[in-house]
């Protein structure tokens, strides 16, 4: 190793030996774990035991469902909110525009626990605002916390609620980047303002657009803690058990180790391969 | 010579100084909310007798004692206090996963004399073939705490209610003449406390008493499931969290709430402005002659294999759980329910109790103790339990045909879960 490259790696040290120990060898770890019965004492080497019981599970199957369906549904529902708002807030006649944007961004600063307890208290169903709205327009309540789709909802709901303001801070950001005299041409051609947006600002936001989608799957595939504090656990029955949850859940509660990293590492490839997707998906047209 | 002499007088203060250690010394325990507190209040009676042993009680959480142990247990035992405090059920994850981070409590002096002062069913679950981990602490007898008021003015007499179908006829009284009022709510969306309290009564469980067989879709289980949807059909049992049982209790929303005898405790401190309205029954059975007797819940003291002080701190453990004066104290102070079957002579117990209209409350709660069947949580207890729960909400929103399939369903995964055959 050439002497340049040795005092490199000398001042490069302290980093790297923090990386291999709380980095690199739990990752290590963690996979060879996943082929450990971790329910015996002492733990014996078994390739079938997790990865096996991973394939028929069915508590892992409905984990995975749930995880799905929040990322098929919250994900554009949210991205399209916050692209909406980004404009909005982008837009010359807004006054006091400084204000919007805090107040947007203002649910990311909320601690979880206390914005989930003051969700579980609104959407209480005996005594909770949404519930007292819903009856007062004449519908039947809802049984939120109890019935799994509608605590499903409630979680799309409040993760949207708290992530769509993040997204749009970042989209603005891009807008703004959007240099003016694009438009001025379009208008000078008489280019209504809907086609602008259609065919000026969603192109040129592309890339932006697909950065807040992965940021949004990656979050989603590790979603707990509105499913955590919310809905009590998972609740209703594993209704709206996500991934996150059960790992934690197998790990922590069961304290099955080698299963909650055979968990881990399917969680870690499906987040891989749903990214790769996406920026194949949005790769530049040649 | 000299240096052996030396040695020698070493090795005598060392040994001198260990016993006085046994005398004298610094615990420290881990516990969660009223069982803290209750703790606490031995400490008074515990210290005449033992004036040099200090006892410190810290009041973790209950979440944050299980994951501090877990913890500790994974890393050697590092950094265990001497005696925690383990709830019965997630006990044998325990001694399954980390058998040498708590000391044999028979080595300590806890002799078969004092094991047979406990009920068999508290003591199933802290014992592993000839190792006993743990001492038992509290129990749950289940009883149904009542509003005397609601009760009387739709003219049920608590007295005549034998089965829960006396239960359900009960509530549609009791909600036509208390506008707004539930019969009684059911943590449907995070716990399975109806079940398992109905079932153990049945004498059923998600696995047999050894531990070995998956028993959860016994006809006993079945039968109880089929009543908790016939209630929830009913609209006897409506859905509510712990919390919100609380909330219900004190805003007047609920006539009855069925748990452990530590909700005593709960009640009492939760509604205090309710005083002389609310009084206890036993549980409803299937049928008439049934048990009306069942567990729910309760805990036990460990001690720590590398503490230093393991013989101080039996001394305290012998105190406070092996005592009618520690078992009482507990029991006045926090309503925590003694497993100590000699506790229930004691002359608090036949007191009339002002909070609860003058009716002798422990008397009837703790009656029901000898009757109550062994329940076995095992080593997989949280996995079944998340089964159930989910078989539980798809069975009420119809995704069974009948409380058989469900179950069936049910002991088909706990078996793929936990490798443990389903019993016949």
């Amino acid at each position: 190793m050439p002497i340049r490259n040795r005092s490199a790696y000398f001042f490069l040290a302290p980093y790297l030996l923090v990386f291999a120990t709380f980095w690199l060898w739990p990752i290590i770890s963690s996979f060879l774990i996943s082929f450990q019965n971790t329910r015996v004492n002492p733990w014996k080497f078994s390739a079938s035991v997790n990865w096996g019981r991973l394939i028929g599970d069915p508590a892992f199957y409905n984990a995975l469902y749930n995880t799905l369906i929040i990322l098929v549904i919250q994900v554009p529902v949210m991205i399209a909110l916050a692209t909406l708002m980004a404009v909005l807030l982008n837009s010359p006649l807004l006054k006091a525009r400084p204000l919007y944007r805090f107040a947007f961004f203002a649910p990311v600063v909320v601690g979880e626990v206390a914005y989930a307890a003051v969700f579980r208290l609104m959407f209480s169903i005996d005594f909770g605002i949404v519930n007292k709205l819903i009856t007062s327009v004449g519908l039947s309540p809802v049984s939120w916390f109890d019935n799994a789709n509608a605590a499903m909802a409630l979680v799309i709901i409040a993760v949207t609620w708290r992530w769509a303001g993040y997204n749009a801070i970042i989209l603005l950001a891009g807008l703004q980047s959007i240099p003016d005299d694009v438009y001025e041409a379009a208008t000078l051609d008489k280019v209504s303002k809907t086609k602008q947006f259609i065919h000026i600002t969603l192109p040129l936001l592309k890339p932006i657009i697909l950065f807040c989608v992965i940021l949004s799957v990656i979050g989603t595939m590790q979603l707990f803690a509105e499913p955590f504090l919310i809905t009590n656990r998972g609740g209703p029955g594993g209704g709206t058990e996500t991934l996150g949850l059960l790992l934690y859940r197998q790990g922590f509660l069961s304290l099955n180790f080698g299963y909650a990293s055979a968990i881990a590492y399917t969680m870690a490839i499906l987040a891989i391969t749903i990214s790769l997707l996406n920026l194949w998906v949005g790769r530049e047209q040649k | 010579m000299r240096f052996k002499l030396i040695g020698a007088t070493a090795a005598v203060a060392l040994l001198a100084s260990g016993s006085a250690f046994a005398q004298s010394a610094n615990l420290t325990i881990w516990s969660w909310n009223v069982a803290a507190s209750a703790l606490k209040s031995t400490l008074e009676g515990f210290n005449k007798l033992h004036p040099d042993i200090k006892v410190t009680v810290e009041d973790l959480g209950n979440q944050q004692v299980f994951d501090k142990m877990l913890a500790a247990c994974a890393a050697g035992g590092e950094g265990l206090p001497d005696i925690v405090t383990v709830e019965n059920f997630e006990a044998e994850i325990f001694w399954n996963r980390f058998p040498d981070c708590f000391a044999n409590l028979k080595d300590l002096g806890y002799t078969a004399e004092i094991q047979g002062k406990f009920p068999d069913f508290k003591r199933t679950e802290l014992e592993v073939g000839d190792v006993a981990y743990a001492m038992p602490w509290d129990s749950g007898p289940v009883a149904v705490f009542y509003r005397r008021d609601f009760y009387e003015k739709a003219g049920v007499d608590p007295a005549s209610i034998k089965t829960w179908d006396d239960f359900i006829a009960a509530g549609k009284k009791i909600s036509a003449a208390n506008p707004g009022v539930v019969m009684a709510q059911a943590d449907f969306n995070g716990d399975s406390e109806w079940f398992r309290m109905i079932s153990n009564e049945q004498d059923c469980g998600y696995f047999s008493t050894d531990g070995q067989n998956i028993t959860i879709n016994q006809p006993a289980c079945v039968a109880t499931l089929e009543k908790v949807k016939e209630m929830k059909d009913a609209g006897t049992l409506t859905a509510a969290i712990w919390d919100e049982k609380i909330q219900a209790n004190t805003a007047g929303k609920a006539a009855s709430q069925m748990y452990g005898g530590w909700y005593e405790g709960t009640v009492r401190s939760g509604s205090p402005d309710l005083s002389g309205k609310w009084g206890v029954y036993m549980m409803p059975s299937l049928t008439p002659d049934g048990p009306h007797a069942a567990n729910l819940g309760g805990s036990s003291l460990a001690i720590a294999a590398n503490s230093a002080n393991k013989e101080a701190a039996w001394t305290y453990v012998d105190y406070a759980l092996g005592t009618n004066e520690g078992q009482v104290a507990m029991l006045k102070s926090f309503g925590l329910v003694p497993s100590l079957l000699s506790a229930v002579q004691d002359p608090f117990v036949n007191e009339a109790q002002p909070y609860w209209g003058g009716q002798k409350v422990w008397a009837d709660i703790l009656s029901t103790l000898p009757k109550i069947k062994p329940s076995r949580g095992t080593q997989f207890q949280t996995d079944a339990d998340a089964i159930y729960k989910a078989t539980q909400t798809k069975y009420f929103a119809g995704g069974y045909p009948d409380a058989k399939t469900a179950l069936d369903d049910a002991a088909k995964q706990i078996e793929t879960a936990t490798g443990l055959p389903i019993a016949e």
